[in-house]
């Protein structure tokens, strides 16, 4: 059995009860056994037939109680299996937001929302058919093979030779289908994706003039992908046609048996009729936990990727709690003041540095600071270290001489305003993504911060006014609209604090032209860190970082850059290189 | 085109009747795989009764002991069999599907990106087709083989007693028929609401990971979790009464086939009794019902699933809904490949629903080799023209022509124009493959001439496999200009007279951009271009420059004039080359 699965709370008061049900359904069963055998012997001895309509109806009555067992078990399995997988749900998602967004962007957005969705759902299939059914196994086999022997020892045998040959047959033809799967994996998952590849490309092939010959292209290799799978599934179903094979086998060489010394003359014809219902259903739970040997195979996966995750963390965690005892004493007020960077190193999940021994002072005249480097460079990561989204390996932040750790961070983190490249817009009304960090702003405000960043006329031209529902499964708005919408989210939030992570780069020059007046006349005094590679921006800004492989290679305002004719120079001029003359 | 036909039948039928047979042996083999299983234990009920007669001679049981055997030995074989023929008759009508679905949307490629956005539709609708499939295996054969062996088991039964049939077949029919359609019924509505509370929880989860740094500046984010445990339970809770439901109604079919064999032995007892039947079948009769009954009642367990399959096929009806009327085939029109002037004249267009033009009154013209630079807000018009000028739309007014002759659509003027657009798509297939899609019949040595046209024979030399290396998912082997270069290549081996470029640097970064522009300038200097671009760098080698607004021309000149003359377009250029009003001074 799994051992993930003792770390979870309050496994072992349910597994006990869960094998005692299987004890309780086993003895039903021997009795539903009993009682069908004496009543088919009474007939069978020419018994007047109301003779037997005790037994029968008692048989009827070990029946319903076997399945209300079960019922029960079902029910109890159910409910611990959703108790767990609601916790671990919750554990796994605050742990993610715990981690932060550079986290989620590395492990992949899709990939985390499917883990907490699917995932958990699995793990819950899981828990609930093979924790059940893996106590069958002992609780319900093993009683019945001792009353077997106790009535019969040569069936007896017969069935317990029987159950490692079958186990190992499975076992083994399992692996074979693994082996064989493996094998071929490659061209396997090629002829899979076809399919979804060609449909994804329709436009590439369209455009290509290909798109119509690609139909027979489909349907031939859809015909390989059908060979391929034929290929494996003649492998995989041996598994368990050795699960069926031999329980089958199994059962006829009792019957056989039992046939035989039946006619030798010391044997009486109940028992045997006893021990030929009892074997099939010995064989019953093995073939039940081997129909749902995948779907366990994959809940298990997804509890093991949950618990990477949980566990993780929670180191994380614990490095913040120490960090946070350091810093007991709160900032209060005032984050205008001077913001000192020390050493600051970041390293990759690879191992790379991504940032390198950053140190730093921006006095507070520098309102807003120019990160510009290549990409890749590191101005992205930066930022994330100055929101605290991700927190460097070494070094640290103060603001006005208070580390930005613990509880102070989460004050810091209040201050700030973060609009990237693709500003994530809720799928929620126009109005309430405005008000997203102010739920509790009036429309009157909402309405002027609208003003402001120039979305009055969309908004007056959609149906809906502000109410209109945007973001997936909502209007789309443009690239240049939804960077206003965030510029909304700063402005009526009043964080003094706004990171702008390359805002322009992607849209039209005519929508950069108007949104950068926009942002240059409602950023006011704020203090401003915006990294971009739209060099143009430089003019306006009061100090400018040059970032080139994770190291800041120069500092200081436009003037002197270009004065100094360094680094900031050259990609500048490698900006103009295109133009003639 | 026969294929294409079937649209109006239906995603299930055509595809029953086309494999009839093999669907047919499936399920018997199905029924026979349970009748062994059956056999088995009535051969053994009646071998032990008659052992238990104490014949004189073993020889008697001969025949019953290797009936038991054989039964045993066949069953599991029998449903090995029957799962391989069910299975391939599956994947078969998988790849008829996937060819139809393909056939349904190739037509609207490009009207499917408006109609719902994100590529993750395909996806989903590849999934759905998938799942079609399982109707088959999970449901369809399973129930026509418990439906012939209810048919068998009631002529043999009939054959016997008449009224007892009549009663068993009643009783059989509640497990085989009563019971699945309550489920059904009951798990219906439920299931759809389930489905709902699923999609809004995605939606919720999706949203707050992609906007997790809104909702931790926020400070919202114990309120987000809240909410979304809130709603996690109450779908819990409606698909916990699902499942109660499925227990109730599996603790009743076993209970009823309880009742079914009490019946059944009674029944065989008092014929027995009257000494109609040897009383060495009773015990036979009494065991075969467990595995029979057993068959009846897993139909109402893959029941439970078909709510499921029913959405699955409302998006497949959707998609094949939303394609145009097939276009009869036109005659292949033979235009002058030589040339590559383009007109357009005073070109309108409108789309259906909308109110306003898309695009008013454009007109102009390039010779052949002559470049042009369109620009734009979103929304201003630029694809619209590309569409009009690849003949994928007909204007409503005016005329776009090409070396004197008009576009008419987009299969005759296929030869014409080449397109690299924002994202072009790399296949999941070797680097070569994925250049040759220009042009099949290339050979190695132009697959390599091209390469190094665009710069990458270099890179590509040094993978490992070479040419013959695969694009991992969607290409992420490769950067963003890389890829655009692969695209790049692609055009250059399909050589048509006409390239259009649509916003092919959008996302890279400047010196990948400005490196990106020289290469396509260089190697397609003597195409005629049509470069719709967001930036201003790379417009001095550009014949025009076009500005767009709304549908309407704006603001149109070589990029001399336009620098000298509009103020507006200088502060726009500098945008782009920030240093050029200093070198100026």
């Amino acid at each position: 059995m799994d051992k993930e699965l003792f770390r979870l709370q309050g496994i072992r008061p349910v597994m006990l009860l869960l094998a005692g049900l299987s004890l309780l359904q086993s003895a039903a069963i021997i009795g539903q056994a009993l009682l069908l055998a004496k009543s088919i012997a009474i007939l069978f001895e020419g018994q007047a037939v109301q003779m037997a309509y005790q037994p029968l109806a008692l048989f009827l009555v070990t029946i319903a109680a076997r399945h209300t067992i079960v019922w029960l078990q079902k029910k109890v399995a159910g409910r611990f299996a959703e108790a767990s997988s609601e916790s671990l749900q919750g554990r796994v998602l605050s742990r993610l937001f715990e981690r932060g967004p550079r986290f989620a962007a590395s492990e992949g957005s899709g990939k985390l929302v499917t883990l907490v969705l699917e995932g958990v759902d699995r793990v819950r299939t899981y828990l609930e058919l093979s924790v059940p059914r893996t106590l069958d196994m002992v609780f319900v086999t093993l009683p019945l093979l001792a009353f077997v022997y106790m009535q019969d020892v040569i069936s007896g045998l017969i069935l317990t030779v029987t159950m490692p040959v079958l186990i190992g047959f499975f076992i083994v033809l399992g692996l074979a289908a693994r082996k064989q799967a493996d094998k071929q994996w490659r061209s396997y998952r090629m002829l899979s994706h076809h399919f979804t590849d060609s449909l994804r490309g329709l436009a590439t092939l369209r455009f290509l003039g290909r798109s119509k010959d690609h139909g027979e292209t489909v349907g031939r290799v859809s015909d390989q992908y059908r060979s391929a799978t034929m290929r494996t599934l003649r492998v995989a179903f041996l598994s368990s046609l050795a699960l069926d094979f031999f329980s089958m086998l199994s059962v006829a060489f009792v019957a056989v048996g039992l046939g035989l010394r039946l006619i030798e003359g010391n044997f009486g014809f109940e028992t045997a009729l006893v021990i030929l219902i009892l074997a099939p259903e010995y064989f019953l739970p093995v073939r039940m936990l081997g129909s749902d040997y995948h779907a366990s195979l994959d809940g298990k996966e997804a509890l093991g990727t949950i618990r990477t995750i949980i566990d993780s963390a929670a180191t994380d965690e614990h490095k913040e709690e120490t960090q946070a005892t350091n810093s007991q004493t709160s900032l209060t007020g005032g984050w205008d003041g001077t913001i000192t960077l020390s050493h600051i190193r970041v390293v990759g999940e690879d191992g790379r540095q991504l940032l390198g021994e950053i140190s730093e002072e921006l006095g507070s005249n520098m309102r807003r600071v120019g990160i510009v480097g290549a990409s890749g460079a590191g101005k992205s990561t930066l930022l994330g270290v100055l929101g605290g989204f991700s927190d460097p390996e070494a070094g640290v932040i103060q603001v006005d001489g208070q580390p930005i750790t613990g509880d102070a961070k989460q004050e810091w983190q209040r201050q700030i305003a973060y609009i990237p490249q693709h500003p994530y817009l809720f799928n929620q009304s126009l109005a309430d993504n405005i008000r997203f960090y102010e739920p509790e702003a009036t429309q009157e405000q909402v309405e002027q911060v609208i003003r402001d960043v120039g979305l009055a006329e969309l908004v007056d031209s959609l149906p809906n006014g502000c109410e209109e529902i945007i973001g997936e499964g909502g209007r789309t708005l443009s690239g240049g609209q939804a960077q206003r919408v965030a510029l909304g989210r700063a402005l009526l939030g009043n964080r003094p604090v706004i990171l702008l992570d390359e805002p322009t780069a992607h849209l039209d020059i005519e929508t950069e032209w108007e949104l950068k007046q926009t942002m240059l006349s409602v950023l006011g005094d704020r203090r401003v860190f915006l990294a971009t590679h739209r060099l143009h921006w430089m003019r306006d800004m009061d100090w400018i970082w040059v970032i080139d492989q994770g190291r800041l290679v120069e500092a200081g305002t436009y003037e002197q850059l270009v004065a100094q004719k360094s680094v900031f120079y050259r990609l500048l001029t490698a900006g103009a290189k295109g133009e003639k003359g | 085109m026969k294929e294409a036909r079937e649209g109006n039948q239906g995603w299930f039928l055509p595809y029953f009747r086309q494999f009839f047979w093999q669907f047919a042996v499936a399920a018997l083999l199905g029924t026979l795989a349970v009748a062994c299983a059956g056999a088995l234990l009535y051969t053994s009920g009646y071998l032990i009764s008659r052992s238990a007669l104490k014949p004189e001679n073993v020889l008697m049981v001969y025949v019953p002991i290797v009936l038991v055997r054989a039964f045993g030995f066949s069953k599991a074989v029998i449903q090995y069999l029957e799962r391989l023929v069910g299975h391939d008759a599956a994947l078969r009508v998988l790849s008829r599907m996937r060819v139809r679905l393909y056939q349904a949307i190739e037509p609207q490629a490009q009207l499917l990106r408006t109609r719902f956005r994100t590529g993750d539709l395909l996806g989903v609708l590849a999934d759905d087709i998938e799942q079609l499939q399982n109707v088959y295996l999970r449901f369809v054969l399973p129930a026509v083989s418990a439906v012939l062996l209810y048919g068998a088991g009631i002529v043999a039964l009939g054959r016997m007693d008449g009224m007892f049939a009549l009663l068993m077949a009643l009783y059989c029919g509640f497990l085989l028929f009563v019971a699945p359609a309550v489920v059904l019924w009951s798990s219906i509505a439920k299931s759809r609401r389930f489905k709902q509370e699923r999609q809004a929880a995605y939606r919720e989860l999706t949203d707050a990971v992609f906007g997790m740094s809104d909702w931790i500046l926020s400070g919202r984010t114990q309120q987000f979790l809240q909410l979304f445990t809130r709603r996690q339970k109450s779908a819990a809770q409606i698909e916990n009464s699902i499942r109660r439901g499925e227990w109730r109604v599996q603790w009743m079919s076993q209970c009823a086939i309880g009742g079914a064999i009490v019946l059944l032995v009674i029944w065989a007892g008092g014929l027995a009794a009257a000494n109609q039947i040897p009383a060495t079948l009773i015990a036979a009769i009494g065991l075969v019902a467990f595995p029979l009954m057993d068959a009846f009642a897993r139909i109402s367990d893959a029941v439970v699933r078909m709510p499921e399959y029913k959405e699955s096929l409302g998006r497949l009806r959707e998609i094949e809904g939303g394609r145009p009327a097939s276009v009869e085939a036109q005659k292949e029109k033979v235009a002058d490949q030589a040339g590559g002037s383009l007109k357009l004249d005073h070109v309108h267009f409108r789309y259906p629903q909308a109110s306003g033009w898309s695009v008013q009154d454009v007109s102009f013209e390039v010779a052949q080799g002559g470049k042009i630079a369109l620009l734009g807000r979103s929304g201003a018009g630029k694809s619209t023209i590309l569409n009009l000028i690849r003949g994928a739309i007909q204007p409503e007014a005016g005329q776009v022509t090409v070396n004197g002759q008009p576009v008419q659509s987009e299969e005759d003027s296929a030869c014409l124009f080449s397109v690299l657009n924002q994202q072009p798509y790399l296949f999941d297939t070797t680097v070569a493959n994925n250049i040759r899609l220009g042009r099949p019949d290339a050979s190695d040595e132009e697959v390599r001439a091209v390469t190094a046209q665009v710069g990458l024979d270099q890179l590509i030399e040094s993978l490992p496999d070479g040419y013959q290396t695969r694009m991992q998912e969607t290409g992420l082997r490769f950067s963003g200009g890389e890829r655009q270069r692969i695209a790049l290549a692609r055009i250059l081996l399909q050589n048509k007279p006409i390239v259009l470029l649509d916003e092919p640097t959008v996302g890279l970064d400047p010196l990948t951009e400005r490196d990106l522009m020289t290469t396509i300038f260089r190697v397609l200097h003597e195409k005629t271009l049509i470069w719709v671009t967001h930036h201003l760098s790379g417009v001095e080698q550009m014949d025009e420059v076009i500005f767009m607004e709304q549908g309407v021309i704006s603001m149109r000149g070589t990029h001399e004039q336009l620098y000298q003359d509009n103020p507006r377009y200088r502060n726009l250029y500098t945008l782009d080359c920030p240093l050029a009003s200093v070198m100026e001074i």
